[in-house]
């Protein structure tokens, strides 16, 4: 049987840029979110939101390189290159690497602000092709591929809140059919001014902070934008790596199945609707939840598999933030003790009773 | 404003090129390949402000080709093609 692991981690959200960043961040309290005025039909209006900063970016890729992507193509270039400078590899000549892109939202920005705009403005006939460009739902991975000399088979998937365990299904696929040896895979979601608008109309209610996921029935979610990449490989590779992608599902919740002593990475995310679904998911297991670190976004099971590939390779534990005000009938994982089993599963609950599970075990 | 430097603000503005209005800039470089680095998209996206901004649509390509040299080249052809 092949054995997938994953080689390197590439992370940036409101906690940092980074692994190191993200560790410190598992190792503290969250950061507070940052206020981002929202325009609306009847003004600016405020939203907490964890934000992600695109400077590190200017640092790695030169500018006139940049100088037509979306802040979109950008979030996911710079997941991208430490990702793969985190598993040791050149972001460059990358030939054979396959390249999938899991987004719950896609391009906003560009999609619905510059296009259109170009379109209202300028009419038909002179819309911008490069606004049309970056409006593809693939561009993004196609600049990526451009950019690292991916000549792999590439592919963008968006399932809103389970768009990350329905690629990783495709990418761990194609490492066992032997189709290619090594996958970039990463998910993207950026809080563009659309999505924040989306927000306010849809949620109505402004959290300032703290996310308390694990509190049933409590509306705290704080919506966030990041990226997190992986280096999925099939090779016998000089380094260790994290830890091994053992299985990846997705189903309807009655065929929810709980595994044997494995320990939950619960995907909740202070959304009121999902809390008791997630509390009866984790009731008698043992549970980790982690999303007020980088707040709640489609990407979020992505932050969860960096956590728990984490916390396999440290072999110790991270503290759930605002575990006091848990009230699950499950065993929360203490801060730093020793990781005594060998699998984690990351759970995500979704809309029409969807769920997804990604299992990770110990190398 | 003449037309080259107007030129210039639209490309520097819609191709994001604000090295097109430093003052170190050559007008005489190469718009595409080893000059100023534009490909096959920006000459598209050329096409389209010129005729936004100068109210010219370019359909012949071989005159096209021609007027997207360089900067000089381009502002003459619109000057031309304005006088006309």
């Amino acid at each position: 049987m092949t054995r997938i692991t994953v080689q390197g981690i590439g992370v940036f959200g409101g906690f940092g840029t980074g692994v190191q960043a993200f560790v410190h961040a598992l190792e503290s309290r969250p950061v507070p979110p940052s206020v981002q005025p929202i325009p609306t039909g009847h003004g600016p209006m405020d939203l907490a939101a964890f934000r992600a900063d695109l400077t590190p970016l200017e640092a790695l890729v030169p500018a006139r390189t940049l100088r037509r992507m979306d802040s979109f193509s950008k979030m996911a270039l710079l997941g991208a290159h430490l990702a793969l400078t985190d598993a040791g590899i050149e972001p460059a000549n990358q030939a054979g690497l396959g390249l999938i892109i899991a987004s719950g939202f896609g391009a906003t920005t560009t999609t619905t602000y510059a296009l259109l705009d170009s379109i209202a403005r300028d009419g038909d006939v002179c819309t911008s092709p490069i606004h049309f460009a970056n409006s593809m739902h693939n561009t993004c991975a196609a600049n990526i591929s451009l950019q690292i000399g991916a000549t792999g088979p590439n592919l963008t998937v968006s399932q809103f809140h389970l768009s990350v365990p329905s690629a990783l299904l495709t990418a761990r696929q194609w490492l066992l059919e032997g189709r290619v040896e090594r996958v970039l895979f990463g998910a993207v979601d950026e809080l563009s001014d659309l999505i924040g608008y989306l927000w306010l109309r849809q949620r109505g209610e402004v959290n300032h902070g703290p996310m308390r996921p694990l509190a049933t029935g409590e509306e705290s979610a704080i919506p966030g934008e990041g990226a997190a990449f992986f280096v999925l490989s099939a090779r016998d590779e000089a380094t260790p790596g994290y830890c091994t992608l053992e299985n990846v599902s997705t189903g309807r919740r009655p065929g929810l199945v709980k595994g044997d002593s494995e320990l939950l990475i619960l995907g909740a995310d202070g959304r009121r609707e999902f809390g008791a679904a997630y509390a009866a998911a984790a009731e008698g297991a043992e549970v980790a939840c982690f999303t007020p670190h980088y707040g709640s976004m489609p990407p979020g099971p992505a932050f969860d598999m960096a956590a728990a590939a984490l916390m396999l390779r440290e072999k110790r534990a991270f503290a759930s933030p605002e575990h006091s005000t848990c009230d699950f009938r499950a065993s929360l994982l203490s801060p730093g003790a020793p990781i005594t089993v060998d699998r984690m599963t990351c759970l995500t609950l979704a809309c029409e009773q969807g769920f997804g599970r990604i299992e990770l075990g110990r190398l | 404003m003449d037309t080259k430097t107007k030129l210039k603000k639209a490309l520097a503005d819609e191709l994001n090129l604000p090295e097109l209005t430093g003052e170190g800039y050559n007008d005489d470089a190469a718009l595409f390949g080893e000059g100023l680095g534009l490909d096959s998209l920006d000459a598209v996206e050329l096409v389209i402000v010129i005729q936004k901004h100068f109210g010219i649509e370019i359909k012949d390509m071989d005159e096209g080709k021609t007027a997207f040299t360089s900067i000089n080249t381009l502002a003459a052809y619109i000057d031309k093609r304005l006088s006309a």
